[in-house]
């Protein structure tokens, strides 16, 4: 044996031992099921050493004597311990490989910071610089690289590498689904179970706003996506009523403790009140209810002895007070509810959880002073003036409700319009929109349309078609595709990227089964929340050690897309901002997708839909790829970004009615979630007219959800919040000055404190947005 | 209207929120005399720079715009090209739209000016008037840079035949 060493793959060099080879190949037969092998081990063993000495390397490599011992196993005629071999050496490669892939995560996630690491800043709502960020990532990047070396099918696995497709959150594949709307009326009643203890039905505002934060970062636990609550209005209506009649009776008790020098007048008043509930079901409101009021003043006026009319007004002294405490305690509630949202950690204290809020349709005096003050908190913003990043608001416009002058909640409708041209929430979802109308029942607010975290939508259920509804549901998971790889790949042949359109939208139905598989072997008890307080719907007819898999089939499984607008280049040579005829395509292509969601809805019968994919990190990747393997091609890879779904690009300059006009069709198909923007160019707070009548057209042209972007600049020394340039208008002062100002953008649905967080291709789509409507109108 | 006529501008903005109250159809025009040290648009003083454009071309852009409610006259000095600019402030008027007009000169003396600079104040809603003086900038407010500028509501003003300021601010 001339070599006395080998080198290693990690390039150390080591003595070599033939009888580590020997105890390799005796594993090999074990494997293969062929006992007693170990001297034929041994003789082979000794034949690839005698190889090796003919060779006469100084240094043979550990990959070279591998390959020697399997031709050596298939020379003497041992197929199975070959083969046997040769798994093990690939399964030996695949574990190296992950081991190697992890490592440089983790000395990524260790060793640099987020300033200056872009996949640390993949999610900007994610501070990736503190322990539990760290401590998060690392959990995140294992299970990534895990579920596609060992669990995706392989040419999933392949497929979300390479960039044909992407899985979202893949990090958690195996363990949960997306997101809920919450019904927190539902929730509440009877109280519901924390992580160590039972909380009781609320009962005063203050309480329901609280327990409504927990209701979110409980269920955020348990699912990777957004939270939301679909019946913020009527839920907290329930507390702003409760917290009313409390504080009725206490100044009515005062009055009389003051005029009639009853000590005891608190006792006796909420007994009294007990009475006449119990009796006639009747309660003090916020409207003042006459029959209610009626038999109060004659309880009064028998148990004092006091005329009726002093019995009333003890009662109008009563309901002044009572109805301007509960609207200062209702703004208080909703303060500390932003507060909290802003505040309050989730996923191992990393983030905050993902919340949204809906509202707008409950025109109860109590539901309509919820929302009136959780706007006018809002508008106020945090402790410190800032705008409050979460929870995302979205506010229901219908006709007939709050749209136009003299309906119920005209005013509210007009307060959501001032506050979110300040502070970019409220968003506005239309439930008049032709795909949302058909669902509504008037007096069944679960029917009310709802979006949860940037513009996830559910409501048909093929599983359940009575229960078409958007209470206690989600989305279980998505999967986007890349369109501009399918149309560069076709070369401008529209059959070739139909075919392979087609051919992406098998592998993500089979892929989103795959999932959904898996997602079905679950218990219940691994949801102990979304599952164990019955959140979801139909939960809580499951015991803890049941599958979820009959519930989950009220979720939708969703494909989405990016980058429609690079395709069309890539295909006809302008977008669909540029000429009818991209447009007219886009919609054809878009159709296409959608009648593939819709038949594999009916073939399946499970909720497949397609969604309009919000896209923060995949933007990038996309087109990151894309650029690596197609180089720089005009209007198409030359961006450091693919535009969002359906979008006209933001780069792109064009009139705010045309692109809202050119995006509305693409909301009728994307039955999975969609939305739209409109960029202006200054500070609509100054321009109420412009910012209404932005949304007024939004609804007119059938868009189903809609926000308006511009700049929200805040100044921490003075407090100014508007558009700051170089200088503060509030206090004179420069950036250089002091503190720096703070900068929030809208990214993806959600709103970003600080550019600093914004992942590089989203710096690099902010830098292009066009405020609508510059030069050069096409 | 006169096919033929045109106008210098320094460029056109569709909705624009920062001009008037709305979605406004804003035309810079291209020349002004004034110099105003710190003045926004330095590359709108040259009487000899931007480009000249036919009304109906810019008329053609405002009628493509649904949205828009009123048109802006900035620039640039819009009295200075106030033969041009009437015909479009008429032409807005007729389309149902108001007029918002920037100038450095100010009303008072405008309502001595020449016969176009009259005329164009006919077809003025709302004229925001005076140099802008670096002194008195101010970002805080609204539709104007610096505090001598006034807002003021031409139609009132000329039938009290005193200076009124705009309101509905």
């Amino acid at each position: 044996m001339s070599s006395k060493s080998i080198k290693k793959r990690d390039g150390r060099i080591v003595a070599f031992d033939q009888r580590k080879i020997s105890t390799a190949i005796l594993k090999a037969f074990d494997a293969a099921y062929q006992p007693n092998m170990a001297g034929i081990a041994e003789r082979l063993a000794i034949k690839v050493s005698s190889i090796l000495e003919v060779e006469g390397a100084e240094l043979p490599e550990v990959e070279h004597v591998q390959d020697l011992v399997e031709l050596v196993l298939m020379e003497e005629d041992y197929p199975a311990a070959a083969k046997a071999y040769i798994l093990y050496r690939s399964e030996r490669a695949r574990a190296r490989a992950l081991g190697e892939r992890l490592k440089k995560i983790y000395e990524g996630i260790t060793w640099s910071s987020a300033k200056t690491s872009d996949w640390k800043r993949e999610n900007a709502n994610i501070n990736g610089d503190t322990a539990m960020g760290n401590l998060l990532k690392y959990g995140s990047e294992s299970a990534k690289a895990y579920f596609q070396a060992y669990v995706l099918k392989p040419e999933f696995a392949a497929a979300h590498a390479a960039g044909d497709i992407h899985i979202h959150d893949l990090d958690f594949y195996t363990f949960t689904t997306t997101c809920t709307q919450i019904d927190i009326l539902k929730l509440f009643h009877g109280g519901f179970s924390g992580t160590l203890g039972h909380l009781r039905e609320p009962n005063d505002i203050s309480t329901y706003s609280a327990l409504a934060c927990i209701a979110l970062q409980s269920n955020q636990n348990d699912q990777h996506g957004g939270q939301s609550i679909a019946n913020f209005d009527y839920g907290m209506a329930e507390g702003v009523r409760k917290t009313f009649v409390k504080r009725y009776r206490e100044n009515l008790a005062r009055a009389i403790e003051l005029n009639l020098s009853d000590a005891d007048a608190e006792d006796a008043v909420k007994s009294l009140s007990a009475k006449i509930v119990r009796e006639s079901g009747l309660t003090p409101s916020l409207e003042g209810d006459g029959a209610y009021l009626a038999l109060e003043r004659s309880a009064l006026s028998a148990r004092y002895g006091i005329s009726e009319q002093q019995a009333a007004a003890f009662q109008s002294f009563a309901h002044r007070h009572a109805k301007s405490e509960t609207e200062r305690a209702t703004y208080q509630a909703m303060e500390s509810l932003l507060h909290n949202l802003n505040t309050m950690e989730s996923r191992a204290g990393a983030q905050v959880p993902f919340s949204s809020l809906n509202y707008g349709m409950d025109t109860s005096p109590e539901g309509r002073m919820a929302v009136k003050n959780l706007l006018l908190a809002t508008e106020a913003g945090l402790g410190g003036g800032e705008t409050p990043i979460f929870p995302i608001q979205i506010f229901r416009v219908k006709d007939g409700v709050n749209f136009n002058p003299g309906e119920p909640n005209y005013d509210l409708f007009k307060l959501a319009c001032r506050c979110s041209a300040k502070r970019l929430f409220p968003n506005f979802i239309f439930q008049d929109a032709p795909f949302n109308l058909p669902y509504y029942q008037p007096g069944h607010p679960e029917t009310e349309i709802a979006t949860m975290g940037c513009r996830t939508r559910v409501v048909t259920n093929v599983h359940d078609p009575d229960r078409a509804i958007t209470y206690q549901r989600g989305n279980l998971s998505f999967t986007s595709i890349n369109l501009p790889r399918l149309a560069i790949e076709a070369h401008g042949d529209l059959d070739a990227f139909y075919a392979g359109l087609d051919r992406m939208l098998d592998l993500c139905v089979a892929q989103l089964l795959e999932r959904f598989e898996i997602q079905s072997h679950r218990l219940a008890r691994n949801f102990p929340f979304l599952m164990g307080q019955g959140v979801w719907l139909d939960s809580d007819c499951l015991k803890p050690g049941d599958e979820v898999r009959e519930v989950l089939k009220h979720g939708t499984l969703s494909i989405g897309f990016i980058g429609l607008a690079e395709a069309l280049v890539a295909l006809t040579g302008e977008h669909h901002g540029q000429s009818e005829e991209s447009q007219t395509l886009g919609l054809a292509i878009i159709s296409r997708m959608r009648a593939r969601t819709d038949a594999e809805t009916e073939k399946q019968t499970l909720n497949f839909s397609l969604l309009a994919t919000p896209a923060e990190g995949l933007a990038g990747r996309f087109a990151k790829i894309d650029q690596e393997r197609y180089g720089i091609l005009p209007g198409i890879t030359d961006r450091a970004y693919y535009t969002n779904s359906f979008h006209i690009p933001v780069y792109f300059p064009i009139s705010a009615w045309n692109k809202i006009r050119l995006e509305a069709p693409y909301h009728a198909l994307t039955n999975g979630g969609h939305i739209s923007y409109v960029e202006v160019d200054g500070d609509p707070a100054q321009n109420p007219e412009a910012f209404e009548k932005l949304i007024r057209y939004m609804k007119k042209c059938g868009i189903g959800y809609g926000s308006i972007n511009h700049a929200v600049d805040h100044d921490p020394a003075c407090g100014y919040t508007g558009i700051i340039q170089d200088v503060c208008p509030g206090c004179g002062r420069a950036e250089a000055d002091g503190r720096s100002f703070e900068r929030v953008r809208r990214i993806t649905g959600y709103l970003v404190g600080t550019l600093d967080r914004f992942n590089n291709a989203k710096r690099a789509e902010e830098a292009d947005r066009v405020k609508h409507g510059l030069d050069d109108e096409h | 209207m006169n096919t033929e006529a045109t106008l210098r501008i320094a460029g056109t903005v569709q909705d624009s929120i920062v001009d008037g109250p709305g979605l406004r159809f804003t035309v810079f025009v291209q020349g002004c005399s004034h110099s105003c040290p710190g003045c926004q648009n330095p590359q709108t003083h040259d009487p000899n720079g931007g480009s000249t454009v036919f009304l109906d071309a810019l008329l053609s852009q405002l009628d493509g715009n649904p949205l828009t409610d009123g048109l802006s006259l900035s620039g640039g000095e819009p009295m200075e090209q106030a033969e041009g600019c009437v015909l479009l402030a008429r032409a807005a008027h007729q389309r149902g739209l108001d007029v918002w007009c920037w100038t450095g000169y100010l009303f008072e003396s405008l309502l001595l000016g020449t016969a176009a600079q009259q005329s164009l104040l006919q077809e003025i809603d709302v004229l925001v008037d005076g140099p802008f003086l670096l002194e008195q900038r101010s970002l805080a407010l609204p539709w104007r840079g610096s505090r001598n500028q006034r807002i003021i509501d031409v139609k009132k003003s000329l039938k009290i035949q005193k200076t009124v300021i705009y309101q509905s601010l």
